[in-house]
């Protein structure tokens, strides 16, 4: 903001429209920044792959008008670079696992497929992706039902296999055909690393009622770099939502594949929690992808992943998924009070089991962290 | 004794009238009641129209029952014995005109009185007359009120079964007014909360709280939960995580009344004979708590979180948690400011978690912990007394030297010596001296005694 106040001269007649212009525009900018305290910003934090811009996706489906069709046709190519992405990283992760493994002829992919599966690694690892044709829809699907394949994805967490890999490849048809216009959910399933800071303005009661409030989201990138440098710019902020995939316990990140993907988080979530910039600020604890947990809790013991690794399991089944949830959630309970310095045990912090790509869910969810927020702005302004 | 005629519908449908038939014209009964005449309360069955029973349902029900149901309600004071102050069951009159429980003034008269005890004067006949009338109009009454009483209670009990109903469909505003309507009966009705209960309301309730339930939900059904009588199924029903974890949600962050209607149902579901530990083990709980135990704004919110607290302590596996988050010094600085019975519960959970290494050193820690046991010896009462005591005894045996001097500081060779002195408690002397000698371990005699401050009686 440029400084346009200059100083007062009487007698000159041009300068005084120049004031007048300039107490104008100051004006406008006390009403613009005063209407700007009324939105509540939000700020959408996590690690790589947590779940932050699906939610971000669903926020704009829910309160905004959706997706255009313009929108829509421009994830085509995402989609349809993720499903070479996938096939590369599976075809590459049979041959690893082929070369190290000591039962290698389990990911030995057949002969028929050996050479489909070398084109399209070549393909996954170009710059730019062709149009997905029926005919290479084909070549992925026979390459993706081959038992090496498969053997393979059972131990993707030990790749970086992508959690859309089996909504795509077993939508392959669909996806190659020529008017192909992606769906709401593939938009949803849709992996594309967010780079910058994206934001949209929102109000949880539908833009046309006056009332409600109005909130701006901030989705930034889950990646590591440079976090320090620009998290204080998101001073101020009314809460932080804090996504956190709770299904990762046994999976790597993606920028090392020696560091365990929870205790990233764990690290990311304490770091956080102390940041000076912070101090008021509410605390909305996402724990995400609890539809993938579910699944693996039955077959992957949580004490794979140290933080956790004083589990044990009571019972089986629902109960038991609900009794490691609970673990779990517990877990995140004790580091942010660890975290946490007695002064700043009065801010907001609730925790919510949800699952990104749940519309409904995800809808409820936002309901209740509106009415929270809703509750602190009364309870600050001294109405409760 | 009077014979009443049948009733008389009056042509008009209002409420029907009763006419005394033997001797003279008495006073409509209805009107007379109504009106206040007699002094007592509301009208008879105010705009419900189940006007007087006839008398020989009302001779069916037993006056003693009646009366001692209709305990709380203001009886007109012409039916009452001026002898006992209770109710008349069987009025006789003197020769004075003066009336009395025939029990009651035949004792009087059996112990060699023969005046009117009212108006003192000497009794010129000694015989006692029924008064057939009083005892009439006694019990016509009590039947009146006593069927209004079960009416009322049976509108209430069927309008808290149609909200109930009601609450199974309705969604958003509705619910939340139906809610609001079934809070109201069952604060003011216990007939109310008998009839919820025994249709099933506990679990329809229940079944509203989950991890999507709102705010405005949560605390209204929380508020009618509190009141009622929860059975064992009811209570193990209500102690699921997703439930607790609500509840724990809308301590922290409800009004004043939610946050103690929170507090009071988990101390409620511990009661529960299958109750784990672990249920309450989720540290926001503790942290909540501990929050509401600080608003001394609120007394009422202050002793229901020290009763949870003291609660929660007695699960052994809990107590390094609370200590955790800062409980111990929280509560030694809080204590000043206590009244008599929150000083206690405070004491209580500060001597059990002495129990633990964490407690022991959280206390050592905390510099206010010495001065303020030392000055709660004998200041308020023997069991704060002796969990002051205790207490001291856990922190002076963990660092006799360094503890054992501030405590001398503070004065508590003085208070020891007083306990010794006065208390009857042999378990207390024993311990009061066993501190003694702790802390006197490092001094000598007179260095010791000149340390103590002792007035010259106690030398």
């Amino acid at each position: 903001m440029g400084s346009l106040c200059s100083k007062q001269r009487y007698f000159d007649k041009p300068e005084n429209e120049e004031n007048g212009q300039a107490a104008e525009i100051e004006r406008r900018i006390e009403q613009e920044t005063k209407a700007e305290k009324h939105i509540q910003k939000l700020l959408l934090l996590g690690t790589g792959d947590s779940g932050k811009s699906t939610i971000f996706k669903q926020i704009k489906l829910l309160f905004q008008s959706g997706f255009g069709e313009a929108e829509l046709k421009s994830y085509t190519s995402i989609v349809h670079a993720n499903v070479y992405q996938t096939i590369k990283i599976l075809h590459d992760g049979s041959k690893e696992l082929a070369q190290n493994e000591a039962e290698s002829s389990k990911y030995i992919i057949s002969s028929a497929n050996k050479d489909v599966g070398e084109r399209l690694s070549e393909i996954g690892g170009r710059l730019n992706y062709p149009q997905l044709t029926k005919e290479l829809a084909e070549e992925i699907g026979s390459l993706w039902n081959d038992p090496a394949i498969q053997e393979t994805y059972s131990r993707g967490n030990e790749l970086q296999v992508p959690d859309c890999a089996h909504y795509f490849m077993e939508n392959l048809q669909r996806l190659s055909d020529a008017n192909y216009l992606p769906t709401k959910e593939d938009v949803l399933y849709a992996r594309v690393r967010t780079t910058g800071v994206v934001e949209i303005q929102f109000s949880p009661v539908g833009e046309n009622k006056k009332s409600g409030e109005v909130y701006r989201l901030f989705d930034v990138g889950g990646q590591r770099n440079e976090r320090r440098k620009w998290i204080h710019l998101f001073e101020g902020v009314t809460a932080v939502i804090f996504c956190a995939a709770i299904s990762e316990y046994d999976q790597t990140l993606f920028e090392d594949e020696h560091k365990n993907r929870m205790m990233d988080t764990k690290e990311l979530f304490e770091w956080v929690l102390k940041q000076p910039c912070f101090e008021k600020t509410s605390f909305m604890l996402f724990l995400n992808k609890f539809d993938l947990f579910e699944k693996k809790v039955a077959n992957v013991p949580l004490n794979v992943c140290e933080w956790f690794k004083d589990y044990q399991p009571v019972s089986s089944g629902k109960q038991e998924v609900e009794h490691a949830y609970e673990f779990v959630k517990k877990k995140f309970e004790e580091l942010y009070f660890q975290s946490t310095s007695p002064d700043r045990v009065d801010r907001v912090f609730k925790i919510y089991r949800t699952t990104a790509l749940d519309q409904k869910l995800v809808k409820k969810t936002f309901k209740l962290v509106d009415e929270t927020l809703r509750r602190r702005n009364l309870f600050e302004a001294g109405l409760l | 004794m009077a014979v009443y005629q049948s009733n008389r519908l009056r042509k008009d449908g209002a409420l029907m009238g009763l006419d005394v038939g033997v001797g003279g014209q008495v006073l409509d009964l209805e009107t007379a009641v109504k009106d206040g005449i007699l002094g007592g309360g509301g009208g008879i069955g105010v705009g419900g129209g189940c006007g007087l029973i006839s008398t020989a349902a009302a001779e069916k029900l037993d006056l003693k029952k009646m009366i001692e149901e209709l305990e709380a309600v203001e009886v007109p004071s012409v039916f009452i014995c001026p002898i006992s102050l209770d109710p008349m069951r069987d009025p006789v009159t003197l020769c004075t005109g003066q009336t009395y429980e025939r029990s009651n003034i035949l004792k009087w008269f059996s112990m060699g009185h023969y005046t009117c005890p009212t108006t003192m004067q000497e009794l010129w006949d000694d015989s006692v007359t029924p008064n057939a009338t009083l005892q009439q109009l006694i019990h016509t009454w009590f039947a009146t009120k006593y069927s209004a009483m079960k009416k009322r209670s049976q509108d209430v009990q069927g309008r808290a079964i149609e909200v109930l109903e009601i609450l199974k469909k309705a969604k958003g505003q509705s619910r939340i007014e139906a809610l609001k309507e079934l809070r109201q009966l069952a604060a003011a009705h216990s007939t109310a909360r008998k009839s919820l209960v025994d249709n099933g309301g506990v679990g329809s309730l229940s079944s509203l709280l989950g991890p999507f339930t709102t705010h405005a939900v949560g605390s209204e059904v929380i508020a009618i939960l509190v009141s009622l009588d929860l059975d064992y199924s009811g209570k193990t029903n209500l102690t699921q995580p997703a439930k607790i974890s609500l509840m724990v949600d809308m301590l922290n962050e409800g009004s004043i009344e939610t946050r103690i209607n929170c507090t009071r149902l988990i101390e409620m579901l511990m009661e529960g004979k299958d109750f784990v530990s672990e249920n309450v083990s989720s540290l926001s709980l503790l942290v909540g708590l501990l929050k509401l135990v600080k608003n001394e704004r609120h007394p009422n919110g202050v002793i229901a979180g020290l009763r949870l607290l003291k609660a929660i302590c007695s699960h052994e596996s809990l107590r390094a948690s609370i200590v955790s988050i800062g409980a111990v010094s929280q509560l030694v600085e809080l204590l000043p400011g206590f009244k008599a019975d929150c000083i206690e519960l405070a004491l209580h959970i500060l001597e059990v978690l002495s129990t633990v290494p964490e407690g022991r050193l959280a206390l050592k820690e905390c510099a206010k912990t010495i001065p303020n046991m030392v000055k709660l010896l004998m200041k308020v009462s023997e069991s704060c007394t002796q969990l002051a005591l205790a207490i001291l005894w856990a922190v002076c045996k963990l660092a006799p030297e360094e503890c054992g001097a501030l405590a001398v500081e503070a004065g508590l060779a003085a208070k020891l010596l007083l306990v010794i002195q006065s208390c009857y408690n042999p378990v207390l002397k024993q311990r009061s001296a066993e501190l003694l000698k702790l802390c006197s371990s490092n001094y000598t005699a007179t260095n010791f005694i000149s340390k103590c401050k002792l007035t010259t009686t106690i030398q």
